[in-house]
């Protein structure tokens, strides 16, 4: 006989995991699927082991700057597999805590594949055994994996995904990186960072396309000086090995260029994981390879969810856990429940400069006819950013001129990752200019350029 | 006077809420309370709910405990919307519950009044005084429940230590000293688990699952069954077996417990022990029943839940005359459409259950003289096929109602069946959701089950309880035979208000349904 659960999740990633830990929470007899690593791509190949080794570029930024603030040192040298094993260790120490919060919640953790073979059945392939569930409620939480494209094809040894990228035994000394997203221009900021020659390739015309117009361009300036090769509006027309490297042909608005190096990285986004789950003999219906649901996550078929990543953009582990969250609570009743306002979801970045956002930007709040009052300001005239010699970066931000209410907030500069979350409150808030006005910001921080742009937007900027 | 101070009483949450126990306070004495500040959390045999203020002012004086059951309307605390001296309040408390006494079934005088009563000073503002008694080096109680191991017998200043009121009381009463412990409680505090802890971990004896269970059942208004009518024999019969009058079928003459009864109780409360109650009977014997000695028992109370399942249903044993009628049905159409149902609709898993719902809402609405609520007084026709639908839980089991099942269909049966069951797992039903009802269902065909008996559900007059459906040959024709799948359908009707031929006519129109599903369209 089947056994049976009244929630079953399958993928154990920052969708699944909460969501599991969250059911248990609540009193639902609940289980978890995973067939790699718990914790799932961001914590094993996303973004915690790639924080890892930025934290490496961020030394060798400093060690190479060090003549500025009066140090000199010769012999310097570097072992790149230290780097790397930090970055696992990393990685799997954090795996091994979701594996103990699972069991602290009581929560069933089989190890291997699922197959959903009915409306609320499921199979479950283990190492040695398999495996009958009957699940009241099933949600899927398998993420996604990088995008393919015919003529990019990833062999892992000198076509790198993301997970190579972020295993290399040798340092390349010259690397091409196809795809300007976030991804990309992490890995272009780490490896330039670590003393490779980059070139950055993007199909359209500016590097970090969702980002605003501005942060984009400034991102882009900001990478130039640092001497990474950008080719925007261009294609790779061909890649291939030969030999120990790598010749791509690079079509641009200017014509065919030859390019060599000794890796490449293929960044061009990711695709959800929907294969061999058995949807599509149950009729769930898909979109362009993301499991399609409405606003409480729920896909077509009876008692079947899907969160984060397999369900569609943004892809981010934060909007994963959210959606774990709202998808749970709505089964239990919770009338505290909402669904996810992805105009609050926030988005970061962690190359150098760093780049956060969340909302709307300029150009989306013109295309949806809002009057817009818009506040800028300037990190050269941050006291603190000066201090610490990082004064390149911009605050922006986005106000609906009708209601004062703060509908978009971009940043670049130092350590903006880390100070998004203040507007993100903002916005949850429904606060306007006026009540952020009245804000005190602490003095020295590069936050009180959060404070300017919003004095800005009503043109009453102190210091610019 | 009234208008300086406030009593705040035990709440009815539902129509069927008779009582409740304060689980936790969430204040304390001489707190200042506002409208709809928490006051405390109370549990009933259903829900845990808190209950807020309906006045502002301060909370002067508890009057209902942490673990204390009190009656519906019974008085919990006072709230003083003004300065008020301490002599003041025990006026208005002494005022209070007296007129409420007068007010309430003089049957029962004990159980209201007993905790009020006792004006002491409550816990709460008791924790400068003296607590402790003579601290001696493993301190046996009078009773041998309670060994306090030296390491823990009371000697500095425990006050300052936040413990709940329940386990201040125990730990005074008992000389332990609390300042060592660690809280694990609500907000910290020391519980009475841990006081328990602390004392076997330090090679002590705590049985305090024992004396909380003298107290209630001192405090319980059911050990009183004086107002049982019953024979006068049974009655002493009753007392010298220490058998409850109400835990008594009452078969004799004018309704009254008879020996026999009493007896058959007695025999129930403890079979090994059926030749000693026969003796006993016989001669009328004083000696107690014998007891096995408890360290070979694992024994703990009933939770709410199953005290109200347990009640409800030995209320409804006894009081409704349940006679029984079968009916077997073939379900193999049913089947059929089901399937075709599950085929055609991905937003839908319907269960042959969410079937037997609809089949039995519609055969409700085609015979209403089945579909009605009894009070022992008055019949309620009720509107709508309001279905109860006994739901499995870890701890016991859970009635949530399809309402309107008549018009709803099969899709919306099964999903909200999905929701309903879904949020009966981890104790999310509202009270509207599983109050009530005009008829119930109990499925345990899934469990193989082929035929059995359900008790009536009060204040509904009939349940249905489904067996599995199993394949079986048929006689067909003079000499033919065919298979079909046979699920027996087991009607269980209160007597009083429904007769054999409507219990009859409601089963053939079931059965109608079941045959020809196409029928429940209409």
């Amino acid at each position: 006989m089947a056994e049976k659960f009244d929630v079953v999740v399958i993928g154990g990633g920052p969708g699944g995991y909460v969501a599991a830990i969250r059911a248990a929470q609540l009193g639902f007899k609940t289980a978890l699927v995973e067939r790699e690593h718990l914790g799932g791509v961001c914590l094993n190949w996303g973004c915690i082991p790639t924080k890892a080794l930025l934290k490496g570029a961020e030394v060798a930024h400093t060690l190479n700057s060090m003549q500025y603030w009066g140090f000199s040192a010769d012999n310097i040298s570097f072992d790149i597999a230290k780097l790397v094993a930090h970055s696992r260790g990393a990685a799997d120490k954090l795996s091994s805590g979701i594996d103990y919060l699972l069991r602290k919640n009581n929560v069933a953790v089989f190890m291997g594949e699922a197959v959903i073979t009915g409306k609320c059945k499921i199979r479950v392939t283990t190492e040695n055994k398999k495996l009958a569930i009957d699940a009241m409620h099933i949600i899927l939480a398998t993420g996604a994996r990088a995008r393919q494209m015919p003529g990019l094809a990833i062999d892992g040894d000198r076509v790198w995904g993301a997970r190579e990228a972020m295993t290399p035994t040798v340092l390349p000394k010259r690397l091409l990186i196809i795809g300007a997203g976030a991804i990309g221009m992490e890995f272009a900021s780490l490896y330039r960072d670590l003393g490779s020659e980059v070139t950055v390739v993007e199909a359209l015309e500016r590097i970090l396309p969702i980002e605003d117009r501005e942060i984009s361009q400034r991102a882009e300036k900001a990478f130039k000086r640092r001497g990474v090769d950008i080719q925007t509006a261009s294609t790779v027309s061909s890649l291939r090995t030969v030999g120990d490297h790598i010749e791509a042909n690079i079509t641009g608005p200017s014509g065919t260029v030859k390019v060599q190096a000794d890796h490449a990285i293929v960044a061009i986004g990711v695709t959800g994981n929907i294969d061999n789950l058995g949807l599509e003999a149950l009729g769930v219906h898909t979109e362009r390879g993301f499991i399609t649901t409405d606003e409480w996550c729920k896909t077509n078929l009876v008692g079947l969810y899907a969160i984060g990543d397999v369900a569609g953009a943004p892809w981010l582990a934060h909007k994963a856990s959210h959606e774990a969250m709202l998808c749970v609570e709505r089964i239990a009743g919770e009338t505290s429940a909402r669904p996810l306002a992805v105009d609050h979801v926030p988005g970061c970045t962690y190359c150098r400069p760093q780049i956060a956002s969340v909302g709307l930007t300029e150009d989306e709040a013109a295309r949806r006819g809002i009057n817009t009052r818009i506040g800028r300001f300037d990190l050269q005239a941050s006291g603190k950013a000066v201090a610490i010699n990082e004064p390149e970066g911009l605050v922006k931000t986005v106000f609906d001129a009708a209601t004062g209410k703060l509908i978009g907030a971009h940043m670049i500069g130092p350590e903006v990752t880390e100070q998004i979350q203040g507007l993100v409150i903002a916005m949850g808030a429904q606060l306007n200019d006026r009540q952020l006005v009245e804000t005190i910001f602490p003095h020295p921080t590069v936050s009180e350029a959060i404070h300017e742009s919003i004095l800005d937007s009503i043109n009453r900027a102190i210091h610019q | 006077m009234t208008d300086k101070m406030s009593l705040v009483t035990m709440p009815k949450w539902g129509l069927e809420m008779s009582e409740g126990t304060v689980s936790a306070w969430l204040v304390s004495e001489g707190a200042k309370i506002a409208v709809d500040d928490d006051l405390m959390d109370i549990e009933t045999s259903k829900i845990v709910n808190t209950l807020t203020s309906a006045k502002s002012g301060t909370l002067v004086r508890i009057l209902a405990h942490e673990g204390d059951l009190r009656d519906v309307g019974a008085a919990l605390a006072v709230i003083a919307l003004a300065d008020v001296s301490a002599s003041e309040i025990d006026a208005f408390v002494a005022a209070t519950v007296s007129t409420e006494v007068a007010g309430t079934d003089t049957a029962e005088p004990t159980a209201p009044v007993a905790a009020p009563v006792s004006l002491a000073p409550a816990p709460a503002i008791q924790s400068q005084t003296p607590r402790a008694s003579a601290p001696v080096p493993m301190v046996a109680d009078n009773d041998a429940d309670f060994v306090i191991p030296a390491s823990l017998a009371a000697g500095a200043d425990d006050s300052a230590i936040a413990i709940t009121p329940v386990a201040r009381r125990l730990a005074s009463k008992h000389g332990i000293a609390v300042n060592s412990i660690t809280g694990t409680g609500r907000h910290g505090r020391v519980s009475v688990d841990d006081l328990r802890g602390a004392v076997i971990a330090a090679g002590g004896r705590f049985n305090v699952v024992s004396a909380l269970r003298t107290n209630a059942s001192a405090g319980g208004k059911r050990t009183d069954d004086s107002q049982v009518p019953a024979t006068p024999v049974a009655r002493r019969l009753a007392s010298e077996l220490g058998v409850n009058l109400h835990d008594c079928r009452r078969t004799g003459r004018h309704q009254r417990v008879s020996k026999a009864d009493v007896e058959v109780a007695a025999y129930r409360s403890n079979p090994a022990q059926e030749s000693a109650v026969t003796a006993q009977s016989s001669v009328a014997s004083n000696a107690p029943l014998t007891k096995l000695p408890s360290a070979q028992l694992s024994s703990e109370p009933l939770s709410a839940m199953r005290k109200t399942i347990a009640k409800r249903l030995q209320d409804s044993k006894r009081e409704a005359p349940h006679f029984r009628a079968c009916i077997e049905v073939e379900i193999d159409r049913l089947l059929a459409l089901r399937k075709q149902l599950n085929n055609a609709r991905n937003d839908a898993n319907i269960s042959v259950n969410d079937c037997i719902i609809k089949a039995t809402a519609m055969a409700l609405a085609a015979v209403p003289a089945v579909n009605i609520q009894f009070d022992g007084r008055q019949v309620t026709q009720m509107p709508h096929a309001d279905i109860a639908v006994a739901v499995a839980l870890e701890d016991g089991l859970i009635t949530p109602i399809v309402s309107r099942a008549e018009t709803k269909g099969l899709v919306e049966i099964s999903n909200e069946m999905r929701d309903l069951a879904t949020r009966a797992k981890i104790g999310k039903l509202k009270p509207a959701e599983f109050q009530g009802g005009s008829f119930s269902i109990s499925n345990l065909g899934m469990f193989g089950i082929s035929q059995f008996d359900a008790i009536i559900n009060p204040p509904q007059a009939a349940i249905l309880a489904v067996g599995v459906g199993e394949r079986q040959v048929r006689p067909d024709g003079d000499i033919g035979f065919r298979q079909a799948t046979v699920m027996t359908l087991t009607l269980s009707s209160d007597h009083r208000v429904i007769d054999g031929a409507m219990a009859a006519k409601f089963l053939q129109q079931l059965k109608n349904f079941i045959d020809q599903p196409a029928t429940m369209l209409g």
